[in-house]
């Protein structure tokens, strides 16, 4: 029996229709990533999955429940960690996993234990009786990671858990929910990052204006895209230039940044000579030229007609959160 | 770990589990008032000034006949106190705008503790918040005479007191459910004080104006105010105070079915 | 240059009017419940002959207004010097005081918006002005003038501390001063210490200044009293605001 599963899922604010009919399913032990651009819609489904927003149409099961009509059952048995992590700042980690213990209807003893115990996990044993207040993105993310598992739960949901991460932390972060589907927590992550989809994810939705416009594992998605492309980076004002001179040797691609040019090239490594060739011949100075394989960006500029993101930025944007 | 069968049935949190969670979030509350220096002073100071300028600008009105004792300070400092229950009832909803911005009632609307646990830690906690502005304003009201009520009016007091606080509490929660925004914070100040004034505040019922006369018939705070005055101005008596009880029953009965169904409502 | 300030000053407090609100409505609410409430008082002896009570209120509405009006200011003054703005205003060739001055337009148009909207409560709800035309404009003219005086006071306060939570902490302040004065109640009738404050507070002497022309009619020498008052305001406020300046700008 899968532990998500949903049908034309959807959600209006007024007349804006953020999610506009999603169909997924995520088995037992799996890892789905939803990957999408901010606004896409990512954090309004999670909101839907988790109860704390009403579908507009459609219907969700998580964990065999339907999230309407058996809300409260869906609540018992999922952990979330949301984008902003809802963390108390005069509170110390050791309280709020505590609380966090008694909120999911632990018994005293046992949910202190569990507490203690996954502090330690995550590396928080020493800061626990330290105010919230006074903790860094990464350990609040971590506390906040924590607090979503003291229960136990089957299904978790990670809202962009990296988002604004230094890269160390990051990896500890994937580690633990590495780690943690081990043990067979089925995990659904949001992510704005194509790196870490990539990384993480069994399979991959990637949603784009409230519909999923892909979805497969990330090494079928790739494939399907098939073919890597040149990437050049050419001077200012060259860009047209050197557009026009390679349009006869491959598709092209957005370019991206205001700089660099973009070739679809099916013979891969092949195909570099003759770029060079065409570019010399146009009198357009390259600075450099990659050979890049096919990644989820490309999957999605393939769907969609843009990019994903302009280039891995360690703060991301904010997606707008709908009350 | 192990994992967690997803289809296993996840029952009703026990009322144990629902009384640890409301003692939880109650011992959450206290952090505001003990962890944040300074943080007790307004919701102290503002029914303090209430009471001392009061009695100071309107002092000369006992001196007209109607009053049933000649110490305005006795007559008013009950006033000032359920003033102070409202003002930290207020509070408590303005803490849950805040918090509902910042993302933790999400954190509470994800676990399956029942609605009704989650409001009842709030209001708990202001009841109970309630205590410290009340017992400042009349030690010092005791400090410039007023006449000691006696046990049994001191505990009606302080009952009406703490009622009235979680009353407070449950119109502002219900605001900020609502609103999902600090920005409604003065209707909530403004709503427990309008309340509790246009009643025999500043004077017995006969001597009000016409019109406030009228408001305050139907206000049933008034016959709060009556019932915690009564061992400030005279004797205790049950006559005089069930009416207050009904009051405050009431007045929790709606606004606290109020306030659940919008806590019931934030996922729409 | 002091036109522009004042125009942003004004700009800036009209457009939110969350933040007006307070200001008016607060003592609205009070006017009533007070009037309501204490209205029996009237038959006090001593109580100076009035045809309501509502009638001696409106003066004592009007200060309130006007004052925190000044406590607002302050806290919007507090907040550009947060935010820098007046940094940059220092270091342009600006007189020092047009700075300030134009700052305290905003309050002065509350203050001035205030007398008139409690003079039109007072006659909705039956009130005479018994000095009639030049009593009202004598009213409106001494609030307007009295605001920009706790303007002043505000505006050093605020030069002084930099700090916007520190200026609206003293909100409590501005009534604490409002009730050791004759504002809701004559000075004669009240119950000591507050009595004896209040008859020497300047505020009492500007409240009974703008009451006298509502029950009574214009009187030099009430009317000369809160000017005196006024006046000493806008002394204390100039010598604070000179000072807290002088330090601001040598601490930066």
């Amino acid at each position: 029996m899968p532990a998500i599963e949903v049908e034309g899922l959807e959600r209006a604010f007024g007349e804006v229709l953020a999610v506009r009919g999603i169909d997924l399913r995520v088995e037992e032990g799996e890892i789905y990533g939803f990957l999408g651009p901010n606004g896409a819609g990512k954090t309004t489904t999670v909101r839907m999955l988790t109860t704390l927003l009403l579908p507009s149409g459609g219907r969700a099961s998580v964990a065999g429940h339907d999230v309407v009509a058996e809300a409260r059952q869906v609540r018992a048995s999922i952990g979330v960690a949301l984008q902003e992590a809802a963390l108390d700042p005069l509170m110390t980690g050791r309280e709020l996993i505590r609380l966090q213990a008694t909120l999911q209807g632990l018994p005293p003893t046992a949910g202190r234990e569990r507490a203690d115990g996954l502090l330690d996990r995550v590396g928080l044993s020493g800061a626990a009786d330290r105010r919230v207040g006074g903790y860094s993105g990464g350990m609040k993310r971590r506390l906040d990671l924590a607090a979503a598992l003291v229960h136990e739960p089957s299904v978790l949901f990670l809202d962009e858990p990296t988002t604004g991460l230094d890269p160390v932390s990051r990896k500890t972060i994937w580690e633990e929910v590495r780690a943690l589907n081990e043990d067979g927590t089925t995990v659904f992550l949001t992510t704005q990052y194509l790196e870490e989809a990539d990384q993480l994810a069994d399979n991959v939705g990637i949603i784009d204006r409230g519909r999923i416009v892909a979805e497969g594992t990330p090494e079928a998605l790739k494939a399907e895209v098939g073919n890597p492309h040149v990437e050049l980076l050419v001077g200012e004002g060259a860009v047209a230039a050197a557009e026009r001179a390679c349009a006869e040797l491959g598709k092209l691609l957005p370019p991206k940044d205001g700089r660099r040019v973009l070739v679809e090239v099916e013979e891969g490594a092949a195909a570099i000579p003759r770029v060079v060739r065409a570019l010399d011949e146009a009198g357009v100075a390259v600075e450099s030229l990659e050979l890049v394989r096919p990644t989820l960006d490309d999957v999605f500029v393939d769907k969609t007609g843009h990019h994903l993101e302009k280039e891995e930025s360690g703060d991301g944007g904010e997606e707008p959160v709908p009350a | 770990m192990e994992a967690a069968s997803i289809t296993a049935a996840a029952a009703a949190p026990g009322w144990r589990a629902n009384m640890a969670t409301v003692l939880a979030l109650v011992a959450r509350a206290k952090n505001e008032l003990v962890r944040v220096p300074g943080a007790a002073i307004p919701g102290v100071l503002a029914p303090t000034i209430f009471f001392l300028g009061l009695n100071g600008v309107f002092g000369g009105l006992i001196h007209l006949s109607g009053f049933d004792t000649d110490s305005y300070e006795s007559f008013i400092v009950p006033v000032s106190m359920l003033q102070g229950a409202g003002f930290t009832g207020a509070a408590a909803g303005v803490n849950l705008a805040r918090d509902y911005e910042q993302g933790w009632v999400d954190r509470l609307l994800v676990s399956p503790a029942p609605r009704w646990v989650l409001l009842t830690g709030n209001v708990l906690a202001a009841s109970l918040r309630a205590f410290v502005p009340a017992t400042f304003v009349l030690a010092i009201a005791f400090l410039i005479g007023a006449r000691w009520p006696g046990v049994d009016g001191l505990v009606v007091c302080y009952l009406m007191v703490a009622a009235m606080a979680a009353v407070a509490a449950c119109w502002g929660s219900m605001l900020a459910l609502h609103y999902k925004s600090q920005s409604a914070a003065p209707l909530m100040q403004a709503g427990m004080m309008g309340l509790v004034l246009l009643t025999p505040a500043y004077a017995p019922l006969d001597l009000l104006q016409p019109w406030l006369q009228k408001v305050a018939e139907i206000n049933p705070v008034t016959h709060v105010i009556e019932a915690a005055r009564q061992g400030f101005v005279g004797s205790v008596s049950w006559s005089d105070t069930w009416p207050g009880l009904l009051a405050l029953a009431a007045l929790l009965a709606v606004l606290g079915a109020s306030a659940l169904r919008e806590m019931r409502r934030t996922n729409v | 240059m002091v036109r522009a300030l004042g125009a942003r000053s004004i700009r800036q407090t009209f457009r939110r009017p969350q933040l007006i609100s307070p200001i008016v409505v607060f003592p609205t609410m009070l006017l009533a419940i007070q009037t309501g409430g204490a209205g029996a008082g009237i038959e006090l002896p001593g109580f100076p002959p009035v045809q309501s009570f509502l009638q001696f209120m409106l003066a004592g509405s009007m200060m309130q207004s006007m004052m925190l009006a000044g406590n607002s200011g302050g806290i919007a003054f507090a907040v550009d010097i947060e935010m820098g703005f007046t940094d940059r205003l220092f270091a342009a060739p600006i007189p020092r005081f047009a700075i300030v001055l134009g700052r305290l337009a905003g309050t002065a148009a509350l203050g001035f918006l205030a007398s008139i909207w409690f003079l039109a409560i007072g006659l909705i709800f039956g009130a005479e002005i018994a000095g009639g035309v030049p009593g009202a404009l004598l009213a409106i003219l001494l609030i307007t003038a009295s605001a920009l005086a706790v303007g002043g006071i505000g505006a050093a306060i605020a030069l002084r501390t930099g700090s916007a939570s520190v200026v609206q902490g003293l909100f409590p302040l501005v009534l604490v001063v409002l009730f050791l004065s004759s504002a809701f109640f004559p000075q004669e009738l009240m119950i000591e210490p507050a009595k004896t404050i209040a008859e020497y507070n300047p505020l009492s002497f500007i409240v009974e200044g703008v009451r006298e022309p509502i029950i009574s009619g214009i009187d030099a020498t009430q009317t000369l009293e809160a000017v005196a008052a006024i006046a000493g305001i806008v002394v204390l406020g100039l010598v604070l605001s000179a000072r807290a300046l002088r330090h601001r700008l040598r601490v930066g």
